[in-house]
């Protein structure tokens, strides 16, 4: 049975991520037909036409990305995909990767050659060095099949891959702190403008993209970007894998047509098949940690960006976060601000200091100690973050916390009157195990 | 709690680097157009030929592709995977992120704290595991997961647990 | 240079130039906005967020052009967020407030969170007073806090024996490690972990393995890092603040004394002024320490009986006079020789030039006390340029192309060294060094091409240079008189084969051509030379060769592109241009040349000497053969820098009269018959040239030490007890009497010295391309002598700086690692060097930049001096090397 329309329709098949499998299956196609006749402008028309949007968290046009790389530049170009997958919540291009290598490997040979690189590399956070063994092992057959090389497919165009694997730091994920670090630097982000597409990796024109971005490529360069619209919306074209985590019945990833009810997706038996254990949603994260949780009245918002804007939150990355009725919000929010203390870069003073303060009043409001003045105090700091760090990391450590206060303040205020949790399912198991 | 290292502190042979990796270091950085930018994939066999990264290791790496020792000591800190101190010989690494949380993840840990006798960052008397809390691991619908050196180990509980350390010397 | 762009700032309109950044236009419009990463010499970071402003542009319409609202103003599109004006250059119609309530409440947001960790120690602070945190906080901040929770904390260490770390106070501005890296090219600092985490240290936390400079507290807006030599001494309100200039090399940084009654306490950079503005190195630092020393000479001495004993300055003054006024009458004026003084200020090294021909008749007097050989005292001034302008620093960081011919920055022009390092990090200007030993500029990380060349080839490479320069066509612009010149020099060169360059230089002929193409492609090019050329035996050819390479590469004629000279001492420049050398009077009128003479005569009053006098090395003949009968040694250690020690010694031994001005009773000092004892660079007041040819005013910070005097004022006694009429009141009035008599230092007065000083030029000497064939290296076996400054000890003075005592870790010879296992050298072993006219035994360090066949001594590590092997003949010295082992040493 098939798991999606599109990335997962075939992606069960034993035996995907060998070359010759990927290629019954029509893969390379698309490369084929693409370096046989199509020139690099027709490709970023058609990426364009298509409407996919980056699926790594912004939702950027992807063919207007391309379309900024300078055409003339004497300077080398480069086309990165981030596979870092560090936003919690978001598991979806690791299975992608394991399962189907070589639709990467295609997607990124159609990248290069449509913005003109000849050199890509693969970005994987550094708990990945086993996908990366996977991705190495089809780049490696595809180099021998002639697909990677000084001429792909017998064409005058050339085009290396190599991989690289990161080292625990979720900010790598953002685009020019990946570059940093793919340089050897700290990862830390670098000034945007220059945005990398004019001055990336080695100040020389350079497209990053996700890893389910680029999956999309050889599918669209292969059927027209009409084909590409049968799913999605206007504005949100195409498919979106979704990962859903928390206990629902059957957490995982999901291919889905943008625009489908977020609470289809978590009860309908085709997806998720609804919570387990007699629970009720409480609240969803519906686009990885760092946007705005949903209140389980909003279930029927669609998800496609446009319609999670609406409701005061972000498509993201696709990382669905489902939280039971049994779970501390304010444990909730305190665990997520822990990841983002954590995983400040440190190199601008709000999110440096800002996350680590939120961190303390938090602790302090879990474990009894908090006031009234610290929900408006975790406001403010919030406010004090939000729009004013050096890149969007602050912006995600904000939101969540606004998104709670705006939806459970009231938990919160449960939390500082009484001085214990309204309810709390896991602290009573821990103690249990403590005992 | 702290324990003696595994290793002493200037792991020997740690100035140079041995036969065996050769290739691959010259493979590395024969990758990018730019030296620095092996520093990462270099550190990385460091600490694969010797468990962690001892201040002479560094030095070697900063040696190898021309760079300030300070420098690469700055980027060997800034990520979390780099042993900058002796770790067991299994790594047990516990995400505690928001899904696996809810997923019981608080409770696994402090099963494995209890059954190993240590808390997190420590090592085992005997060096056989060193156990951390980690930041989300992108296995979130598997969770509680863990990963152990370099594979996962998604939906777990506490008896999937005590089995899986049996397996491992 | 961009299109100017008017832009409005708080309701002020300006114009400045397209890709100002907005903090830069704000300053130009008078309105402070406050930065802590932001730091003019650093590339924009923008990470600390406290310069944030609201930014908004002209609204385009379809045609793209600003839509015009209904008051007839362009309507504005505001930027959703707020913005670093740190980071954001201005644009055209550009709309900033600084002080709106967007603004003001995202700047104080970020006050807030820069004190959440900060410990608030202020009390304990050495920062305390001067701390742009603390301002700020009174600025912005507010009188309570509503962080209640524990803070992250940190151990305080020492980096070192300059640098103290309290990282609890850091903000995490970078200033320091951006510094570190930008500009000093050391990479010493690193930010270590991450997040709430990131902490300052060094490499694995050990000593910094970096030049000291100390620059890392200067930048740093807190008091993260402070100076150890400083820690608790003084609240900054405590101290007198005098900016004077630095007295340690020719590049003049400006640099800030903080004094409490007699002691200086602490040198720091000056923020906005001077060459250096902020920048100092370890020397300028702390080698101020000398000054404060206590066993200064703090009364004139008098031999009586054998023995040196105090007197009054009038006893003094009396005995030299008269001693003096005997022996010319007796023995001729020629008898008598001036030697030293390229380290006092202008005033004093024209008053003593002119008592030298005014007063005592004789044109004998050289400042060039280590020379082997005659200079002519314009031939430096020549191969710059004959006084065109000199490469400034703004054009050495500017440049596409820089030329490094000899020296090792580092120890000879530290802050020449920072700029082309900071020009090659931020402007991506290229350097080639040549340099027998690897030198820190010569690094593969600053990109530079290193010509490696052979010791004693100096010569024989700006010969293969101007030739390949020459391969690639005629120079263009030539003046008539050096194009005359052009026939002859390329027929004499055309002996210089690609095979012959690469066997005498040891330089690959092709990189050598490289390296000439690269000078004469570049559209900004920059030349410098110093001490190693200056003071090299074939100093005439070399200045000769390097003039010819200097026309032949356009470097003299490019509208933005300079040679520099960078002398060995603070005032070399001012030295030559006052006529202190035996051949010129100030301003580089010869003393044969009546009608120039004449204006000296008439404003002296009396006629001048009109042969050439004898030169330093000279005079050491002469005083050794007896013929100088009386010496008198201003400011130099004679027999340290003297090139032959043992003949220098029989000068003084057989003298009939020394006189020796000292700050301490140096060995020289104790060889004279009257010394006196002078005032330190910090306690007197007048002005010196620095190797931009920039006249800076140096004032006086503290009075001189009791029982001192300042060399002007020492001379103009002698004078006076000599029947001169001089009626010098300050200094300042000798600077009167310069400036009307000096071209290029007429037009200025001590007025219009300050801020920032005057950089003279004009034309002074015609040009010419000549070529001299020169003594080839050296033959012979031993290994090459190199000689050279370092960083951390410069002269006799150093040693008595405590810092930099330590940091120079006493006398030692380097050997490159081969030369060290053929010679069987192991650490904690001392070598003996064999030279023509005696030993010297140092400890052996190893120093891979050291290399093969050579061994190097800086000077001021050479123990009782280099001068004890005697002087270099032909190019270059070759010394005998051999171990010694520790044990032997002892006592020796
Ligand atoms: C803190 C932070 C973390 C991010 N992490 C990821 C990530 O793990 N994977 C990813 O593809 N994009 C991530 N992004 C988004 C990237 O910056 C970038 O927008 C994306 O890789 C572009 O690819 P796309 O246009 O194909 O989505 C992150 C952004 C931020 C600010
Ligand atoms: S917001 Fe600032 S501290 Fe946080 S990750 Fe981005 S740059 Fe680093
Ligand atoms: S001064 Fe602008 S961000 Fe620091």
């Amino acid at each position: 049975m098939s798991r999606g329309p599109l990335l997962f329709k075939d992606i069960d098949t034993p035996g995907l991520a060998g070359l010759e499998t990927y290629r019954g299956l029509g893969g390379y196609e698309a490369l084929a037909a693409t370096l046989g006749g199509r020139s690099p402008g027709e490709c970023i028309e058609i990426v364009k036409a298509s409407g996919l949007r980056g699926r790594g968290g912004a939702g950027f046009p992807a063919g207007l990305k391309w379309s900024f790389v300078p055409k003339n530049s004497p300077r080398p170009k480069y086309i990165v995909c981030n596979a870092d997958e560090s936003e919690p919540g978001t598991f979806k291009d690791r299975e992608l990767m394991v399962l189907n290598p070589h639709l990467l490997v295609e997607g990124m040979i159609l990248a290069g050659y449509a913005i003109g690189s000849n050199q890509g590399y693969i970005y994987f956070r550094g708990e990945f060095a086993y996908v990366q063994k996977i991705m190495d092992r089809a780049i490696a057959e595809a180099r021998s099949a002639g697909l990677l090389g000084e001429s792909v497919l017998g064409t005058p165009f050339q085009f290396q891959l190599h991989t690289h694997l990161g080292a625990g730091a979720y900010i790598c994920g953002e685009e020019t702190a990946l570059l940093s670090s793919l340089e050897g630097f700290r990862g830390q982000p670098r000034l945007k403008p220059p945005f990398p597409a004019v001055e990336g990796l080695y100040a020389s024109p350079t497209v990053v993209n996700n890893v389910e971005t680029l999956m999309n490529v050889p599918h669209i360069l292969k059927h027209g970007a009409q084909w590409y619209r049968q799913w999605g919306t206007e504005k949100s074209a195409g498919t979106k894998v979704l990962s859903v985590s928390g206990p629902v019945k059957r957490p995982g990833n999901y291919e889905i047509p943008l625009g489908l009810p977020l609470r289809t997706l978590i009860e309908s038996p085709e997806y998720c098949g609804g919570m387990r254990d007699g629970l009720e949603v409480k609240g969803v994260i519906p686009g990885g940690s760092s946007v705005p949780v949903l209140p389980a009245s909003l279930l029927d918002t669609g998800l496609d960006y446009e319609s999670m804007n609406a409701a005061g939150t972000f498509l993201g990355s696709g990382g669905v976060i489902v939280i039971d009725d049994q779970t501390c919000m304010v444990d909730a929010l305190w665990n997520l601000l822990r990841f983002y203390a954590h995983e400040s870069c440190g190199k601008c003073t709000p999110c440096r200091e800002g996350t680590y303060w939120m961190v303390q009043i938090l602790e302090r409001i879990e474990q009894g100690g908090g006031t009234e003045r610290d929900i408006d105090l975790l406001g403010d700091i919030a406010d004090n973050i939000l729009g004013k760090s050096f890149c969007a990391l602050g912006d995600a450590a904000a939101m969540p916390v606004q998104g709670m206060l705006k939806h459970f303040r009231a938990e919160f205020e449960y939390h500082v009157k009484h001085k214990r949790c309204l309810v709390n399912r896991r602290r009573q198991s821990v103690l249990e195990v403590v005992a | 709690m702290n324990h003696a290292p595994i290793m002493p502190l200037e792991a020997p042979g740690t100035r140079e680097w041995p036969e065996h990796v050769l290739a691959e270091v010259a493979g590395a950085i024969s990758r990018y157009p730019v030296k620095r930018s092996a520093v990462l994939p270099l550190l990385w066999i460091a600490q694969r030929t010797w468990g962690w990264l001892p201040p002479a290791a560094l030095s070697l790496v900063a040696r190898t592709l021309e760079l300030d020792e300070p420098f690469v000591f700055g980027v060997a800190t800034f990520y979390t995977m780099f042993n900058l101190k002796p770790v067991g010989r299994h790594h047990l690494q516990v995400c505690m992120t928001l899904s696996c949380s809810l997923m019981g993840a608080d409770r696994l840990f402090k099963h494995l704290e209890h059954r190993l006798g240590i808390g997190h960052g420590e090592t085992t008397p005997d060096g056989r595991f060193t156990l951390r809390r980690v930041e989300c691991l992108a296995a979130c619908g598997g969770g509680p997961c863990m990963q152990v050196d370099l594979d996962y180990h998604e939906n777990l509980d506490e008896a999937k647990v005590d089995a899986l350390l049996e397996t491992l010397e | 240079m961009s299109a100017p762009v008017r832009v409005t700032i708080d309701d002020r309109t300006i114009e400045v130039p397209a890709g100002t950044l907005i903090t830069e236009a704000a300053r130009a419009a008078g309105i402070h906005v406050p930065v802590f990463c932001s730091h003019d010499k650093l590339q924009p970071l923008g990470a600390c967020r406290i310069c944030v402003v609201e930014v908004g542009t002209p609204k385009l319409g379809a045609d793209r052009k600003p839509v015009v609202g209904p008051d007839g103003r362009a309507e504005i599109a505001w930027m959703p967020k707020v913005q670093t004006s740190c980071t954001m250059p201005v644009s055209e119609g550009m709309v900033v407030r600084t002080t709106s309530d967007t603004a003001t409440r995202a700047r104080k947001g970020v006050m807030e969170f820069l004190l959440v960790n900060h410990p608030l120690d202020c009390p304990v602070c050495d920062e305390g007073g001067e701390c742009q945190l603390q301002d700020l906080a009174f600025a912005f901040g507010q009188d309570f806090s509503r962080m209640e929770s524990n803070k992250r904390t940190f151990d305080s260490e020492d980096l070192g024996p300059i640098v103290k770390k309290e990282a609890n106070r850091c903000i995490v501005c970078m200033r320091c490690v951006r510094y570190c890296d930008e500009v000093m090219g050391e990479d010493a600092l690193t930010a270590h972990q991450r997040g709430v985490r990131t902490e300052i240290s060094s490499f694995d936390r050990q000593p910094l393995a970096c030049e000291q400079c100390g620059n890392c507290v200067e930048v740093c807006p807190v008091g993260a890092l402070t100076a150890l030599p400083y820690r608790f001494k003084a609240r900054p309100w405590d101290l007198r603040q005098h900016i004077t200039i630095c007295p340690w090399c020719a590049n003049g940084c400006s640099v800030r004394l903080g004094v409490r009654g007699m002691e200086i306490l602490r040198a720091r950079g000056t923020e906005f002024r001077g060459v250096n503005q902020e920048f100092l190195c370890a020397r300028g630092r702390f080698g101020y320490e000398y000054v404060n020393a206590p066993d200064r000479l703090t009364s004139p001495l008098v031999r009586q009986g054998g023995s040196l004993q105090p007197a009054t300055f009038d006893a003094a003054v009396a005995e030299v006079a008269a001693r003096l006024r005997d022996i010319a009458a007796a023995h001729g004026p020629g008898s008598v020789a001036i030697l030293g003084g390229e380290r006092l200020n202008v005033e004093e090294q024209y008053l003593l030039q002119k008592l030298a021909r005014g007063v005592l008749g004789t044109n004998n007097v050289d400042a060039r006390t280590r020379l082997t050989t005659r200079v002519p005292g314009a031939a430096i001034l020549k191969a710059t340029g004959g006084g065109r302008p000199a490469l400034t620093f703004g054009g050495l960081y500017e440049a596409q192309e820089t030329l490094v011919l000899f020296d090792d920055l580092q120890g000879e022009s530290p802050f020449a060294q920072a700029t082309a390092i900071r020009g090659r990090h931020q402007q991506g200007g290229h350097l080639t060094v040549a340099h027998a030993r690897r030198v820190k500029l010569a690094r593969t990380k600053f990109g530079a091409d290193w010509l490696g060349l052979a010791p004693g080839s100096e010569l024989a490479l700006l010969h293969a240079l101007t030739k390949s320069a020459l391969d690639l066509g005629d120079p263009v612009d030539l003046p008539a008189e050096v194009a005359a010149g052009l026939g002859a020099l390329r027929s004499a060169l055309a002996a210089w084969t690609a095979e012959r360059i690469t066997a005498e230089t040891g330089v690959p002929a092709a990189k050598v051509a490289a390296a000439a193409k690269r000078l004469r492609d570049a559209e900004r090019k920059a030349l410098l030379f110093g001490r190693a050329v200056a003071e090299n035996p074939q100093a005439p050819a070399l200045l000769q060769a390097i003039e010819n390479l200097a026309w032949a590469t356009g470097a003299l004629t490019a509208s933005r592109s300079f040679v520099m000279y960078a002398g060995p001492q603070s005032d070399s420049q001012g030295a030559l241009d006052m006529g202190l050398s035996p051949d010129c009077l100030p301003g580089y009128v010869p003393v044969g040349d009546a009608a120039g003479r004449a204006a000296f005569e008439k404003s002296w009053g009396r006629t001048l000497p009109s042969g050439p006098g004898l030169s330093a090395p000279e005079i050491l003949d002469a005083a050794a053969a007896g013929t100088v009968r009386a010496l008198w040694i201003v400011g130099d250690h004679w027999l340290a820098s003297a090139p032959d020690r043992a003949k220098a010694e029989q000068a003084l031994a057989r003298a009939e009269f020394v006189v020796v001005n000292e700050m301490f009773l140096t060995a020289t000092a104790q060889q004279a018959h009257v010394v006196f004892p002078v005032a330190a660079f910090a306690e007197k007041d007048g002005a010196v040239t620095n190797c931009e040819r920039r006249v800076q005013r140096a004032p006086r910070s503290l009075a001189p030490r009791r029982g001192t005097k300042p060399d002007w004022e020492i001379l103009q006694l002698v004078a006076q007890a000599l029947g001169a009429d001089w009626r010098y009141r300050t200094s300042e009035d000798v600077y009167r009497e310069l400036a009307r008599l000096v071209p290029g230092y007429a037009q200025t007065s001590w007025a219009t010295l300050l801020p920032d000083g005057v950089a003279w030029s004009a034309t002074r000497v015609a040009g010419s391309l000549a070529y001299h064939e020169g003594a080839g290296p050296a033959a012979g076996d031993g290994l090459w002598l190199l000689a050279g400054g370092t960083l951390f000890a410069q002269g006799s003075l150093s040693a008595r700086s405590a810092t930099l005592a330590k940091l120079g870790r006493g006398p030692r010879a380097f050997l490159g690692a081969a030369d060290a296992a053929r010679l069987g050298l192991a650490a904690g072993d001392s070598v003996e060097l064999a030279g023509p006219a005696g030993t010297l035994v140092l400890p052996f360090e190893q120093d891979d930049c050291v290399p093969a066949n050579a061994v190097f001594v800086p000077y001021a590590l050479a123990g009782d001096g280099l001068g004890r092997l005697g002087a270099p003949s032909g190019a270059g010295l070759r010394v005998k090397v051999r171990r010694v082992t520790a044990t032997a040493t002892v006592g020796a």
